[in-house]
Formats: structure tokens, C-alpha cells, sequence
């Protein structure tokens, strides 16, 4: 990028011989205005440095390979300049300076390894552990705790402090909202919390109260920390004085295994980690998608981790008569697949029904609908429940979302939506279509599957077969039922309610026999002679890209790319 | 000796709060000299510039200048001139004696001073506890509305300005200008990061002049008599003006006197005009010259001391706010450095982590010192956590104030503190001396 010629700037090298135009007679040409410079050149410990206009000295630092320690700075809350830990010199100002409140000039040389430098980060390193409890062994936010970070990297071993140290009686592991415990001894008054509160949520909650080494963060009034995203005040913390009640004391953070997601709560499609170890999840965290959920995450998606530890469907069942018998998965598809077949011989195939559900991904809604295609059925469908509105703040626009799931643009981009001449959903439940044969792909949706009423129409089918993970009315009448794998055990990608169609990876392979949904309709595919058994997730992806309108464009390594999705290279912001 | 009174001519006059009073000593006439004689504004500003004022809050930054700083399009903003009343440096009392006694001389100045920033609202912050202050003023205003010399068009000259009083809360971080700002605007009083400068963006993000009460009061003068005549007062023509010193501790007659700047500290303190000597005849052992923020000054050093801007920071001190606080020899200093680092680290504002930090350490190891359980290493400790706190290791010099009591007391007084770690007492009296030598 830097070495392409700049706009407006002269392509000839210096030094070149003069032009016909140039050297044409009557003076010298008019002097070239000077081209308008888009970076800033900065000189980091001498070395220059070409960098974006509007970016934070820290931002600009991170540019040219050198990280600047801090604790109050944070890419999207405002600048406050307190921590005082991201101190460097500054050419020409003969005082420390804090990098975060540095405005950027051209030809900015900051010193970051002088030995003022060093003692002062040490010092404030000192100043900031002279009160700090130092109990790590029992704080869940050891391993990703800049405390301990900047600690190591720069703070000196020993400290003169020899006082009692500071206490917070009653403000000590308390709980202040649904989620949030906080406990003032660990504080370090970066007021992260305050402004994630102020700024992005804008609720307002936290505040300081009382002032100098009694300074600490507590709600208003004792009102709860209560919005929509009070667990992200947790995230932004640096240090263990704020955390999470879901996740506190489960695991040591370095335990835990980190994989991209998507957020399976809404069709926001908020990016995450999935934190598991074992085969267990053990929390989500946000994933940094600045064209998405930014740095954050809404309470109601980050808990929903826990729901991907619930299994109750751990095997095929095949009922014959009232009581289901547990047969291998490949048998059962084979009765689904025999099913289905008697049925196309009978009434045909507008007698079948299939299926979709905001839960399944771009290629499983994909596969279902080929499978309907491949039988000449257009009597297909997905499902999904509608939320009260959500709002999530990407880098620039809040966005809402209003689905129980991430994938309902996806299913009906997919074609899961009835083609002409077919029925949907909706006419089976008012009793206008009475499908012999309905295949329900997921049958985790609470609208229908929880409602005996709507089960009851659907159960005048002959024949009901659904994959799900969860027990409810509609798994309990089924005659077959396939044991789906969730959102941690599969892969695949997902289409959110802005059309971005983001790819989530598998954390854990599922216990078997339970197999991801598009594994099983493979089975299904293949026992109706359609497909091919070896097809990956990424196959069914080249068939979208190659059938579906929209996703032409959405490539392998696009799915993959911004640096966002690569596993080890991505960025979890529980440390940031 | 004793030179004509300026800014306190009518302090302990039976009618000096009146309006009525003031104006029949002549005031509210550089007003009308202002608005109703041609002056423009950039005349005013070039007006206080010659007489050489320099600001009466602590830093002595020259008013005229400051008031250059704004700038000349305000891409339609209105310009806030705010009033630094929150008089709270410990020693320091000279405001209050002109809000409480002559609040009509302050709220001409700031009239003033409004109009040649082309101000339309202006506030006077106060301290909390200020509470009488606060009450004359807002009674003093009512009586100037009501004479038409506040509001709109005032004296008929088209110039409209609407002054308010505002009561602080209690904090001393209150009278640094941004964070007195933050305040104003109903936030948690804590100092802003600079740039950008008050002068650029201060309240409600417009351009703010903040300047102290004895400093708009000094603006009155000026137009009255000319910057001439001001700038002919005091010790040279960099230190200008009459100006109000605060004495307080162990002398006969403490309280606010005034003098042409520069007057000599000995004057002050024996002068029969001023503080008139030491009580009991005791001798001096230290002085702090400028309020709890100026480093100590010992008894040899404040011969030939000139109270003054310049004459202070050739003795590596500050004027400040003219608050001297003179200790006799029964004082400890161990002891005066506990009171002061106690002040400092409850009036941390709690932004920074040095100052919230270490303010509170040096108040625990100077009180160890104290009460008899310190240690050798403890003075290099106090030495070390200051210098980790001062010089742009914070957003404003609240630290750098209060690491300054600290290291002038020992850098001037380190045999005090070492006889304490021996001895586990204080090291005061007569015979001191010879206690160190025994």
C-alpha cells in the first residue's frame, strides 16, 4: 500500500529529466501544489511509520509492532487520560506524556524503551498494586487480566508498600445486577465500566463515588446494573473487579478452548467465542466484528451458552406402535427414507412436508430444500420464533434483531419457503394442506413445538420424523427422532438479519451417535438417492454460491477473512 | 509605609455590600467609561495586557494574554467568562473578604472583563461553603439588575450579560480551572485533559476564560486609572498591580492585608502595618509562602524575599495565592507535612492512579514518621514515591502540589524527620539546636 504512488502526487521519480511540458519555453512550470497526505508519518523509536489520520496514538502504535501498555484506553469508549500507564516521551515536550491523550501530528517521534519511560510505567505499575488484593489464585480473570499482563511486562518485582491495604467492607463481592458481581477491592478506577455504561449502553448506571484513594465504581442509588448488555461492563474490565455470576469460579480462563461463532440468540448474528473445555461450554464471548456487535454482547445471547450444554436427545428412537425403540442412526433414516418413497408411490410427492428452522445453517436449510427438490416436493417451509426486539451497537449503527435464532434470512434465502403450487407451514396448521409425511429438520422451536395444539395438527401426518436435541411435545409424538448435534458441535455458516453471511466453526466434535443436522439429511439424501455422501459443509457452500442468488460473491476465504475468523488469530475481547 | 488601599479601599465601610454605597465611592463608572464611551472590547483587552496584571489564582499567568486565547471565530459558540471563587487553598482567604465586604467591586470587574471577551453569560463559581458569600453576591446581582448595570442592554449601550452565581459542592479540585468547569457543568469535579484548552473548548464545549476573583476585581482600576498607573505598582514591571497577602499562623495580627507586589516577606510578617510580628516573640522556623501547594521556605531564606511572582520562584516556591503561613519553633515539621499530605490525599479527586495512589501513601508513611514508627529509609521512600507522582505523571498538578510540602519538608528540614525515626519525637523548642548536635 505504501509503496503505490500517492493521489495527486507526481508518478515521475525524482531526480528524472524535465518533461517536454516542463521544459517548455517561457519560465519555469507553476510549482505542483504540495499532494494532500491521508497518514500521518510517525516515528516510534525512530522508525517511521505511515498511519491513518484519526487513529489513537496506541492504535498507531499497534501499527508499527509496538504495543503501548494500558488499562483505561479502549478503541470505542472516550479517551480519559487515567490510568496513566500508557506513558512515553514525546520529542520536543520535555514532560512524560500519556500516548492515549497525544494528538497526532506528521512527523510525531515518540520514545517508548527510554528509561523514563521505563521507571514510569513501573512507578504507576507500583501505585497501582499498592492496594490491589494480589489474589489471583482465587480471581477468574487471572489469564486474561491486564493487571497481571502489564504487571509482568512492566511493573518491577517488589514494592516498599508495607500500610494495611485498602478495604471496601459492603463493597466487596456483591452482586449489582442480574449478572455482574463486583468487588471494589480489586478495582483499579479505570472507569471502563462507567463509560461502557454511559457511552455504548446508555443507560448510565455505574458511576464513581467518593473521590481520591476512597474512589470506587458502584451503581446509582443502588439501583441494578440492569441493560440489555450489563455483562460487557465484566469485558471491558481489565482486572476481576467486575464479573459475571453465569461464569464466575467454573473454569481457569487458559483452560479454555476458543472457537469463532455466531451467536445463535437472534438473527443480530453477534460474532463469538465459544469457550469450552471438555466437550462443555462454559461461556461466549464477544468476538470483535466491528461491522456487527463491535466489542459487545447482549446478556440475553452471552447466557444462552449454557443452553448448548443440554442434551436429551443422545440417540435415534423409531417408535413402532406407542413405545420408541432406540435404533442406530443410519437405520432410522433408512425407515424415513422408506417412508418417504411409499408416500411418493401413493399420493405422491405434494403428500411430503419439509421443514426448516431459523436454527439450521445456510447449508442445512440448503440440503433440505435440494432433498425436496430432488423428490419434485414444493411443499417446504422454516420455522421461527419471534423475540421481542433486540438492539446490538456495531462500530457505527445500532442494529436490531427480532428472532429467536441467527438464521431465518438464510433458510428462506436457502428456498425453504413454498414454491408455487406448494404449501407452507402456515396452511398446514390452518388444515388447508394435510401432508402424509412431514421431515422437521430442527425441532427446537418453542412456537409450535411446545404448543399440544399445534403439535396435534402436525401429528395427523402419517409419518413424523424430527432431529432435535431437546425433549418437547412434538419430539415426544414423533416416529422418528434424530439426535442433532449443537451449534458448538457443527459447522457451518449463517445469514443475519443485514445479510452478512458469517461462518461459525465447530468447537467439539458431538458425542457420538449424535451428528450435526446436515450430516443426517446427507444420510437422508443419500438413502433417496440424491447426493453424495463425502459432501462437506464447504461442497453444500460451493452449491449455495453456485445456485443461490446473493451468494455468488460470499467466498471461502471471504468467510474466513478480516483476520476475524481465523482460528488462534482472533481476537476474543475478554482481554482487551 | 503604608501605600494606598486599591482592591480593599472600602473593606469595613458600614454600607461596602450596598450598591448604593459602592456607587457613591465612585463605582460602576469604569462601566460606564466602557460601554458608554467608545471603548471597543479589543481596547479593554489591550488595556489589561499594558497594566501587566497577572493572574491572582496561584500560576500568575499574565490575564490580558489568557484572554488572547480565544479565538477570533468562534464558529458561532458563545464565549463563557466563569469567575474562580471556589477559594479553597488552604491559608488562602483574600476572595472572600472582597465577595463578602465589596461584591459589587468583583461583579463590576467581571462586567468588564465580560464585555471585552464579547461574553454573554458569565458564572461565578463558589465554594460550597462560601454560604454568606454566596448570599451577598446573589443579593448584590439582584441590586445590579435591578440598576440595569446586568441583563440586556446594559446602560442603554446595546452590551447584554447575564451573571450567575453557581455553588460548588466542597472540593478542592473544584478550583483547578477544568475541573471547577466539569462542575459547572454538573459532573463529578474532575480536571479535564489539555489540550484542548478551556479557552477553545471549555463549558458546554464553548470558549471559557477562567479567571479569579482578585483578578477581575484588579480589572476596575485599570480602566479607572489606566494600566499605567497599575503597571507603576509594585516591585518591577513583571510583577504589577496591588495585591492581597493572607497571613496566617503564629503572628500577632494575621489576616488579609494589601500591598504593591512585591512586598518584602519580613515587612509582612514584622511590619506594624501588617502582621506585626511573631506571638510570644517566638522565632520562625518555616514558611509557606503561597498556600499548602508552595514548597516550604526556611527562616534564612525569607531575608530579602519579595512577595511576588518572580521573587518566589527565585527561591524555587511559588506566590500561589498569596497565602502565608508562618510556623514559629514550637511547630513540627513532621507533623505541619502530616496535616498537609492528609489534606491532599482526602482532596484527590481519584482520576489518576499516581495522585489517587499515592497521595494516601505519603500521608500513611509521614504519619508513621510522626507517631514515633518510622523508619531510616522511610524519608528516601517519601523522596521516591513523590518523584514517581509529579512532573506529567498526572492529567492536572493537583500531585505536583502535593508532593511539594513533602519534599521541601525534608529537603530543608531532613534533620526533623531523621530525629524522629531516632528519637521517636519531635524535634521543636529552643533548645532544637542542640538537641540535633547532641
Amino acid at each position: 500500500m505504501s509503496s503505490a504512488p500517492k493521489p495527486g502526487g507526481d508518478p515521475k521519480p525524482p531526480g528524472a529529466p524535465p518533461t517536454a511540458a516542463e521544459s517548455r519555453p517561457g519560465g519555469p512550470p507553476p510549482p505542483a501544489p504540495p499532494p494532500e497526505k491521508s497518514t500521518f508519518t510517525i516515528l516510534f523509536d525512530g522508525k517511521p511509520i505511515e498511519v491513518p489520520k484519526d487513529v489513537n496514538l496506541i492504535e498507531a502504535a499497534k501499527l508499527a509492532g509496538i504495543e503501548i501498555p494500558h488499562f483505561c484506553y479502549h478503541p470505542r469508549l472516550t479517551v480519559v487520560g487515567q490510568c496513566r500507564m500508557c506513558l512515553v516521551e514525546v520529542e520536543g515536550i520535555p514532560k512524560i506524556q500519556a500516548a492515549c491523550t497525544t494528538p497526532l501530528k506528521d512527523g510525531l517521534s515518540i520514545k517508548t524503551t527510554t528509561e523514563k519511560v521505563v521507571q514510569s510505567r513501573a512507578a504507576n505499575m507500583e501505585f497501582l498494586l499498592i492496594n490491589h488484593p494480589l489474589d489471583c489464585p482465587i480471581c477468574d480473570q487471572a489469564g486474561e487480566c491486564k493487571l497481571q499482563d502489564n504487571s509482568f511486562g512492566y511493573g518491577d518485582q517488589k514494592s516498599d508498600f508495607d500500610e494495611r491495604k485498602r478495604q471496601y467492607p459492603g463493597f466487596d463481592r456483591t452482586l449489582i445486577g442480574p449478572h455482574v458481581i463486583a468487588d471494589m477491592t480489586r478495582c483499579i478506577q479505570c472507569t471502563r465500566c462507567i463509560r461502557f455504561c454511559q457511552e455504548i449502553a446508555g443507560t448510565g448506571e455505574l458511576t464513581f463515588l467518593d473521590r481520591g484513594g476512597r474512589t470506587l465504581v458502584w451503581t446509582h442509588d443502588g439501583k441494578p446494573l440492569a441493560n440489555d448488555w450489563s455483562a460487557c461492563a465484566a469485558d471491558v474490565c481489565p482486572v476481576g473487579a467486575l464479573t459475571t455470576r453465569e461464569f464466575r469460579f467454573r473454569r481457569r480462563v487458559w483452560d479454555l478452548q476458543k472457537t469463532p461463532s455466531v451467536c445463535p440468540g437472534c438473527n443480530i448474528g453477534c460474532n463469538i467465542s465459544i469457550e469450552s473445555k471438555d466437550s462443555i461450554v462454559y461461556r461466549f464471548l464477544p468476538r470483535l466484528n466491528p461491522e456487527v456487535n463491535d466489542y459487545w454482547l447482549c446478556d440475553y445471547g452471552r447466557f444462552s451458552s449454557e443452553k448448548l450444554n443440554q442434551r436429551e436427545i443422545d440417540k435415534a428412537t423409531v417408535r413402532e406402535g406407542d413405545a420408541p425403540r432406540t435404533e442406530i442412526v443410519p437405520s432410522a433414516i433408512v425407515r424415513i427414507g422408506a417412508e418417504i418413497r411409499r408416500t411418493i408411490e401413493g399420493a405422491g410427492p405434494s403428500a411430503l412436508f419439509f421443514l426448516g428452522s431459523a436454527h439450521l445453517s445456510n447449508e442445512e436449510n440448503f440440503l433440505l430444500r435440494k432433498i425436496a427438490d430432488h423428490l419434485a416436493c414444493g411443499n417446504r417451509d422454516a420455522v421461527v420464533d419471534r423475540s421481542r426486539v433486540r438492539r446490538m451497537k456495531s462500530k457505527t449503527e445500532w442494529i436490531e434483531g427480532d428472532h429467536f435464532g441467527a438464521n431465518f434470512a438464510g433458510a428462506k434465502d436457502m428456498g425453504m419457503s413454498p414454491s408455487s403450487g406448494g404449501y407452507g407451514l402456515e396452511d398446514v396448521l390452518a388444515g388447508r394442506a394435510t401432508p402424509e409425511v412431514i421431515v422437521v429438520g430442527d425441532a427446537a422451536f418453542a412456537a409450535i413445538a411446545d404448543d399440544p395444539e399445534r403439535v396435534a395438527i402436525l401429528r395427523r401426518a402419517r409419518f413424523l420424523a424430527v432431529a432435535g436435541r431437546t425433549v418437547n411435545a412434538l419430539t415426544a409424538t414423533a416416529d422418528v427422532v434424530l439426535p442433532a448435534s449443537s451449534l458448538a458441535e457443527r459447522e457451518g455458516t449463517f445469514t443475519n438479519v443485514q445479510g452478512r453471511v458469517q461462518r461459525f466453526e465447530r468447537a467439539f466434535l458431538p458425542k457420538p451417535p449424535v451428528r450435526a443436522a446436515w450430516e443426517l439429511f446427507l444420510l437422508l439424501a443419500d438413502a433417496l438417492g440424491y447426493g453424495d455422501r463425502d459432501w462437506k459443509p464447504e461442497d453444500l457452500r460451493r452449491m449455495i454460491q453456485a445456485e443461490v442468488e446473493g451468494y455468488s460473491e460470499v467466498t471461502e476465504a471471504e468467510l474466513e477473512g478480516g483476520g476475524l475468523m481465523r482460528k488462534g488469530l482472533f481476537v476474543s475481547t475478554g482481554a482487551i | 509605609m503604608a501605600a494606598e488601599k486599591v482592591l480593599l479601599a472600602r473593606v469595613g465601610k458600614e454600607d461596602s455590600r450596598s450598591l448604593r454605597g459602592y456607587v457613591d465611592d465612585g463605582g460602576y463608572k469604569a462601566l460606564r467609561t466602557v460601554l458608554t464611551g467608545g471603548w471597543t472590547p479589543e481596547k479593554l483587552t489591550d488595556e489589561v495586557k499594558r497594566s501587566g496584571l497577572r493572574g491572582r489564582g496561584g500560576a500568575g499567568f499574565p490575564t490580558g494574554m489568557k484572554w488572547g486565547f480565544v479565538p477570533k471565530d468562534t464558529k458561532g459558540k458563545p464565549v463563557y467568562l466563569l469567575c474562580n471563587a471556589d477559594e479553597s487553598e488552604p491559608g488562602t482567604f483574600k476572595d472572600r473578604l472582597i465577595i463578602e465586604e465589596d461584591p459589587h467591586q468583583l461583579i463590576e470587574g467581571i462586567i468588564l472583563s465580560a464585555y471585552a471577551l464579547r461574553c454573554r453569560t458569565a458564572y461565578i463559581y463558589i465554594r460550597g461553603e462560601f454560604y454568606l458569600g454566596a448570599r451577598v453576591l446573589d443579593d448584590a446581582l439582584e441590586e445590579a439588575r435591578g440598576e440595569g448595570f446586568l441583563g440586556e442592554n446594559i446602560l442603554n449601550s446595546g452590551y447584554s450579560l447575564d451573571l450567575w452565581v453557581h455553588r460548588g459542592a466542597g472540593a478542592y479540585i473544584c478550583g483547578e480551572e477544568t475541573g471547577l468547569i466539569e462542575s459547572l457543568e454538573g459532573k463529578r469535579g474532575q480536571p479535564r485533559i489539555k489540550p484542548p484548552f478551556p479557552a477553545v473548548s471549555g463549558v458546554f464545549a464553548a470558549p471559557t476564560i477562567v479567571n479569579n476573583v482578585e483578578t477581575l476585581a484588579c480589572v476596575v482600576p485599570i480602566v479607572n486609572r489606566g494600566a499605567e498607573w497599575f503597571a507603576k505598582i509594585g516591585r518591577n514591571e513583571k510583577n504589577t498591580g496591588p495585591k492581597l497577602y493572607c497571613i496566617s499562623g503564629h503572628v500577632n495580627r494575621p489576616g488579609v492585608y494589601e500591598a504593591p507586589m512585591g512586598l518584602q516577606m519580613k515587612d509582612l510578617i514584622f511590619g506594624d502595618d501588617f502582621a506585626r510580628g511573631m506571638r510570644d516573640n517566638r522565632r520562625v522556623k518555616a514558611v509557606i509562602p503561597g498556600g499548602a501547594s508552595a514548597a516550604m521556605l526556611t527562616a534564612d531564606e525569607i531575608e530579602d524575599c519579595p512577595l511576588d511572582f518572580d521573587g518566589l520562584a527565585a527561591k524555587k516556591s511559588m506566590l500561589g495565592s498569596a497565602a502565608i503561613i508562618v510556623m514559629n519553633e514550637d511547630t513540627c515539621i513532621v507533623n505541619a507535612a502530616q496535616n498537609l499530605t492528609k489534606f491532599f490525599a482526602h482532596e484527590s479527586c481519584g482520576q489518576c492512579t499516581p495522585c489517587r495512589e499515592g497521595t494516601p501513601w505519603l500521608n500513611k508513611v509521614v504519619s508513621r514518621i510522626e507517631e514515633g514508627a518510622g523508619r531510616a529509609e522511610d524519608i528516601e521512600l517519601l523522596e521516591r514515591i513523590s518523584n514517581q507522582m509529579g512532573n506529567g505523571m498526572t492529567i492536572c498538578v493537583f500531585a505536583d502540589a502535593a508532593i511539594a510540602p513533602v519534599l521541601s519538608s525534608i529537603g530543608k528540614f531532613r534533620e526533623e524527620y531523621l530525629h524522629h525515626v531516632r528519637e521517636k519525637r519531635c524535634l521543636v523548642g529552643p533548645g532544637a539546636a542542640a538537641l540535633v548536635t547532641a
